[in-house]
């Protein structure tokens, strides 16, 4: 990195300057601030799918067929009472193998699995190879799921919060039973949804910081790998013990999204509350 | 059209309503109730808490859905199916239609909050009636300059008073050129003072030769506005006829009873 500073520049830094620059902005911290982008990702897909799930959720929820209905209670409650890391383990799992399953089932032969040493997948053409993107996909997936469920939760709420005699004035005025869902129901539910959506929004952004469990080289990865105690044979001990100083730039990282997301919330609740909270009316 | 054809047309009541029951739960709140309104005629609805005018407004449009008995709008039956408690609405494609001619009015308004006060007269029109929306909007704020809420049109329903509120549900109500308004104790919620300007619209209405449904506690009102005053008492008609019959010569001792009660005006 200090070989792109123009010389003048290079010569006007000190040695400390010069050396935290250069630290800083080596292979392996290149390789964590890149690191951000998972996160990120997986926040944003994860948070866009907990919001339709948690709205087919609580349409379920709502339903009038009793099936239905019994499939919208089971997913809030179930998936609501299985702790997250188990979840998070389970289902990028449990969905590899179900797919190597069904692969397996068109193109493994009898002798290739019995030329198979591995108990599992069947016979080595089966085998699914998952990268960082896979694992990410599926990720950000399993927090869809899982903070679906609570959005679910909170979605049905608001939508029962909606006073019912604007919905009976829109079926008096003939909308169909689809349009007052849509055009009445839903968004007029926000302004109830949102204080307890921010809530689900934030446990899933916390919970972004278990992508390290499925072998992606996240910023909790990075953190931890480059605050221990750092050799080379060369130079000998680099740094000791900076685990805490990588936590806290962590921390800072989460306040700062925890701040934006806030920031974020009060301008969707400002729009959403329009006409009908006390404090837009005037 | 033959002669006969023709009389026959405009014979049809706007709203016809036979033999209506309806109970919720073992309490029977309609016992049988026949009435028809013809084109133009003002109608209101009279009786104590509990006598099933209310009820009977909101079979008109299927808010509730009778036990037994049948609703006619311009002659044509209103199809349900099943039988109670389960007896349901037959066909949605035609109660849409039907519930998009009339025009309800509510005691505590109903108007959509999060839709300014020109939207809210808007929607229905646009999206179930589906007309152009330049037409719709030139005629909505019309409307809310005729009712005296002009000034409001960009206001949210929260912004209004209890009577430009109930101004701007009439507005709602009329913009989908209504073959009968209905309207449900429109001034139960209102202060006197502001009452007396939602009155003031409703009557010009009665004066343009609209075909209308009240269900009122303002006596005073009912006789000033209708053309035929109906008396409910526990579920029945106990009475009916022009306002001179019913509040001037009263035959039944119970409507007596009723007009004597000193909260009524």
């Amino acid at each position: 990195m200090l070989d792109l500073l123009p010389e003048w520049m290079r010569d006007g830094l000190g040695d400390d300057a010069a050396f935290w620059i250069g630290y800083l902005t080596n292979g392996k911290h290149l390789a964590w601030y890149a690191s951000f982008q998972f996160t990120i990702f997986a926040a944003l897909i994860g948070g866009a799918l907990a919001l339709v799930f948690g709205l087919v959720g609580a349409s379920l929820k709502n339903a009038r067929f009793l099936p239905l209905r019994a499939v919208g209670d089971f997913y809030s409650a179930i998936v609501r009472g299985v702790p997250d890391v188990l979840f998070f383990l389970f289902f990028p799992l449990a969905f590899e193998q179900t797919v190597e399953w069904f692969v397996s089932s068109r193109v493994c032969t009898p002798d290739s699995i019995a030329a198979s040493v591995a108990p599992w997948p069947p016979c080595p053409q089966a085998n699914w190879f998952l990268g960082t993107t896979e694992y990410l996909l599926l990720a950000s997936v399993s927090l869809g799921l899982v903070y679906g469920a609570f959005a679910t939760n909170v979605i049905h709420g608001a939508m029962r919060a909606v006073p019912q005699g604007q919905l009976e004035a829109a079926r008096a005025y003939g909308f169909s039973a689809a349009q007052v869902r849509w055009r009445f129901q839903i968004r007029q539910m926000w302004v109830y949804a949102l204080p307890g959506l921010s809530n689900v929004w934030l446990l899933l952004v916390k919970a972004t910081s278990l992508l390290s469990l499925l072998q992606i080289a996240d910023i909790v990865l990075w953190a931890d790998r480059l605050g221990a105690p750092n050799f080379l044979p060369a130079v000998g001990l680099v740094h000791p013990d900076w685990r805490w100083r990588y936590y806290l730039a962590l921390l800072v990282f989460y306040i700062l999204v925890t701040w934006l997301s806030e920031k974020g919330f009060e301008a969707l609740m400002r729009r959403a509350g329009r006409g009908v909270l006390a404090e837009v009316r005037r | 059209m033959s002669q006969a054809q023709a009389v026959e047309t405009a014979a049809t009541p706007v709203v016809e309503i036979r033999d209506l029951h309806k109970s919720f739960g073992a309490l029977e709140v309609l016992k049988g109730v026949s009435f028809s309104a013809a084109e133009g005629e003002v109608i209101s609805l009279i009786g104590s808490s509990g006598s099933g005018k209310s009820t009977l407004l909101r079979c008109i449009n299927m808010l509730e859905v009778p036990d037994s008995g049948a609703v006619f709008i311009d002659g044509e039956e209103i199809r349900l199916r099943g039988q109670p408690p389960h007896r349901a609405i037959a066909d949605e494609r035609q109660i849409r239609h039907i519930r998009s001619e009339l025009g309800m009015v509510f005691q505590s308004f109903n108007l959509w909050t999060h839709l300014s006060v020109l939207d809210n007269v808007m929607e229905a029109p646009l999206h179930v009636q589906k007309r152009p929306r330049a037409e719709v909007e030139a005629e909505a704020r019309a409307l809310l300059e005729k009712v005296g809420i002009g000034a409001k049109a960009d206001s949210y329903p929260a912004q209004l008073s209890g009577g430009q509120q109930q101004r701007a549900a009439i507005a709602r109500a009329l913009c989908i050129r209504p073959r009968v308004m209905l309207f449900d104790e429109p001034t139960s919620a209102l202060d006197p003072e502001l009452e007396v300007e939602v009155l003031r619209v409703i009557k010009l209405l009665a004066d343009e030769g609209r075909t209308m449904i009240l269900v009122t506690h303002d006596m005073d009102f009912a006789r000033t506005v209708s053309d035929r005053v109906i008396f409910l008492h526990q579920g029945l008609v106990e009475e009916e006829g022009t306002p001179e019959e019913v509040f001037g010569a009263t035959r039944s001792a119970r409507l007596r009873q009723f007009l004597s009660a000193g909260d009524h005006r």
